[in-house]
């Protein structure tokens, strides 16, 4: 079924896309949008092609000769849920970007940027080869600051991209470092090969692979203690928050653990260090949730604290529920960062003490956002709230005392996404704001969006036995008809009891008048979050150090051309001695 | 070859790449800098050609002198060429002046 012209497809449309795009010119802005949704959307339907065709068999194999290994690409299950996920929301924030984007200067370089994200992110998932995969991995993170930075005129766009480039390129490194000792231990680059040997590794070499990756994929994915560089990422267009910071590149390290677990679930305290980097990152990012007042920071920490539900699916053991609340996330995630885009493109502002009230001028975009919001909160029979409850009944299953921090972070979801809502669309409207419904490409994506917010839940019978199809032999998974699902999470006093928080958490909000006292002794807390806990006074430390110790080595660096040819040849003589004292013995 | 003749070009070889270095850093005129870079280079070709003659593979140190030769007129044409330019727009040849990284 699925060969290797489909492989050649998914991932080379958007590429090629992104090379037509850009030598149209910016002068044809409007062949720019036409063919940029050609080619996403011709990516889009040759990913759900590949859909029916997953296997666990390399489909496309590229000799790179004896030092590199072979380039492999395996749409299996997992693979080609992702590839699907990232073709299809990729698809609708181009749609969506031809309202948003028009009139903007440049359109080249953001379209191009874009579809080569799209490329690199589908090649990511589909890799077979470790090389290959931190290849793809380094792309989408260089399209990320790009995008961030695309407004270049702009400093906060600036620092907040090189912030998002420093933070995951420090976890590519410890990709970097846990692929070559996999390389150096097993001979292969294949990621087969070492999920079938892994048990064979020292059991030392085996944890510093297994944390080096759980650092690459914390960084990736903004989880605890890395998660400082998803806020600042918000300076990027609305389409690219949806596409890169919400449905797809944050997700890379979630897929990056889900990939590796079978290799190292037996590794001691790993299983336990991936559960509380997940609960941490669903509380602290709540409460950070709660605290902002840029509709987009909210989101984008309402993004880190679901990011820590699927980690959180992963150290407990629940493999499939993580990716099945991927899904779900990143369609009602793209969804509510769309919305969002919506109402800023409006409103001109995303200062949500300036809102309120635009519920009136903007019907549409408040509708889709509350469905949006609804199934963020886990509200029934939304997708997030099946892909939720799936979760945290993996959670309880494991029988570890932490799902009660997870399940308590569900309250607190219900909690600030309240406060959203009420904030942006209902009230009374705190300033004069510009406000309009959103123009037709828009409605298009978000009601698409909405759609698949209400109904992606159907799909877990399908999608669990693509995943059992493909995956059952290494990671051991399970298929689960819909029937099945529906009785398991009713079945959970889980459930339950995180209706009644999810209850609380709204009650809350309406009823914010009565709690002001109580309001006003949590204070403390509201500044401590609003202040990122520290975490940015931490980074400007780091910061200061390196430019301290960057000043004091500056001596070395005379600029003066003799010095330098010197070191140059120094340098040089130092190499050949050492060569010859180790080659010579 | 005696180990005396050896010893002599060895003596050479450290004399031309040592005056070479020590150009580099105590002249500032560009021109300078690539002559010393020349003279440093000329040691190393001594060095090369000695060094097959010592290891009985004569052949080897000469085609690696003749490489080295190559390259390093390449280096010399584009470092003048360089200077020509740094004049012409700088007005200097002085490479203290020349650095911007200093305050």
């Amino acid at each position: 079924m699925a060969n290797s012209l489909i492989i050649l497809l998914v991932i080379g449309l958007p590429w090629a896309g992104a090379l037509v795009v850009w030598l149209v010119g910016d002068r044809r802005p409007g062949w720019q949008h036409r063919l940029a949704v050609l080619f996403s959307a011709a990516a889009a339907v040759v990913a759900t092609v590949l859909l029916f065709g997953a296997t666990d068999r390399p489909v496309l194999t590229i000799p790179l000769g004896p030092v590199f290994g072979d380039m492999t690409f395996i749409p299996d299950g997992l693979a080609a849920l992702l590839t699907a996920i990232a073709a299809i929301i990729g698809c609708l924030a181009v749609i969506f970007s031809m309202d948003y984007m028009r009139g903007e200067q440049q359109l080249g370089r953001y379209y191009a940027l874009v579809l080569f994200f799209i490329g690199a992110m589908i090649g990511l998932v589909l890799s077979g080869s470790l090389l290959q995969m931190f290849f793809f991995w380094e792309i989408t993170a260089l399209c990320s600051y790009a995008l961030i930075s695309f407004n270049n005129d702009d400093p906060k766009a600036v620092a907040g991209g090189i912030k998002a480039l420093v933070v995951t390129t420090l976890g590519g490194v410890g990709l970097l470092i846990g692929a070559l000792v996999i390389v150096g231990y097993t001979g292969s680059y294949q990621i087969a090969d070492f999920l079938a040997q892994a048990h064979t590794l020292p059991a030392d070499v085996l944890a510093l692979i297994a944390f080096g990756f759980l650092l690459a994929a914390a960084a990736k994915s903004a989880q605890f203690p890395f998660q400082t560089w998803l806020p600042g990422a918000m300076e990027a267009p609305s389409p690219i928050s949806a596409l890169i910071h919400a449905a797809t590149m944050v997700n890379a390290g979630v897929y990056l653990l889900f990939r590796f677990y079978p290799a190292f679930a037996a590794v001691p305290n790993w299983t336990a260090a991936v559960t509380l980097v997940g609960l941490a990152s669903v509380l602290l990012a709540g409460l950070m949730a709660l605290a902002a007042h840029d509709l987009k920071r909210a989101l984008a920490f309402s993004t880190i604290s679901q990011l820590g539900y699927m980690v959180y699916a992963i150290g407990a053991g629940g493999l499939f529920a993580s990716q099945f609340h991927l899904l779900s996330h990143a369609v009602f995630k793209a969804l509510l960062f769309l919305a969002a885009g919506a109402v800023i493109h409006a409103a001109g502002t995303r200062d949500m003490r300036l809102m309120g009230g635009l519920g009136q001028k903007m019907p549409l975009v408040r509708a889709v956002f509350v469905i949006g919001a609804l199934a963020l909160a886990g509200v029934p029979i939304l997708n997030g709230f099946w892909s939720k409850e799936l979760v945290l009944e993996a959670g309880l299953v494991s029988d570890t005392p932490w799902v009660i921090g997870a399940i308590l972070g569900a309250g607190l979801t219900a909690l600030y996404t309240a406060r959203m809502i009420g904030l942006v669309f209902h009230g009374q409207p705190r300033s004069e704001l510009p406000a309009h419904d959103a123009p037709p490409a828009m409605r298009f994506s978000l009601v698409v969006l909405a759609a698949g917010a209400l109904t992606t839940w159907l799909l877990v019978g399908p999608l669990s036995a693509l995943f059992a199809r493909t995956l059952s032999a290494v990671y051991g998974i399970h298929a689960l008809t819909l029937l099945e699902m529906i009785e398991e999470v009713l079945a959970t006093p889980a459930t339950w009891l995180v209706l009644l928080l999810v209850a609380l958490g709204f009650a809350a909000w309406q009823q914010r008048s009565w709690l002001a006292g109580l309001a006003k002794a949590l204070a403390p807390i509201a500044w401590v979050a609003s202040h990122d806990f520290g975490f940015e006074w931490l980074n400007r430390q780091i910061v200061r150090v390196t430019m301290g110790t960057a000043e004091v080595t500056r001596i070395t660096q005379t600029g003066v051309l003799g010095w330098n040819v010197v070191g140059i040849i120094g340098g040089l003589i130092v190499v050949l001695a050492l060569l010859v004292l180790v080659w010579g013995a | 070859m005696t180990d005396t003749a050896l010893q002599i070009i060895v003596i050479g070889v450290l004399g031309l790449v040592g005056v070479g270095l020590y150009g580099l850093l105590a002249v500032r005129n560009l021109i300078k800098v690539i002559v010393a870079l020349q003279i440093a280079v000329k040691g190393v070709l001594l060095g090369l050609v000695a060094a097959g003659m010592a290891s009985g593979q004569p052949n080897l140190g000469e085609s690696l002198a003749v490489t080295v030769i190559v390259a390093d007129t390449i280096v010399a044409v584009v470092g003048l060429a360089l200077a020509v330019q740094v004049r012409r727009h700088v007005g200097t040849l002085d490479i203290k002046a020349l650095s911007s990284l200093q305050r």
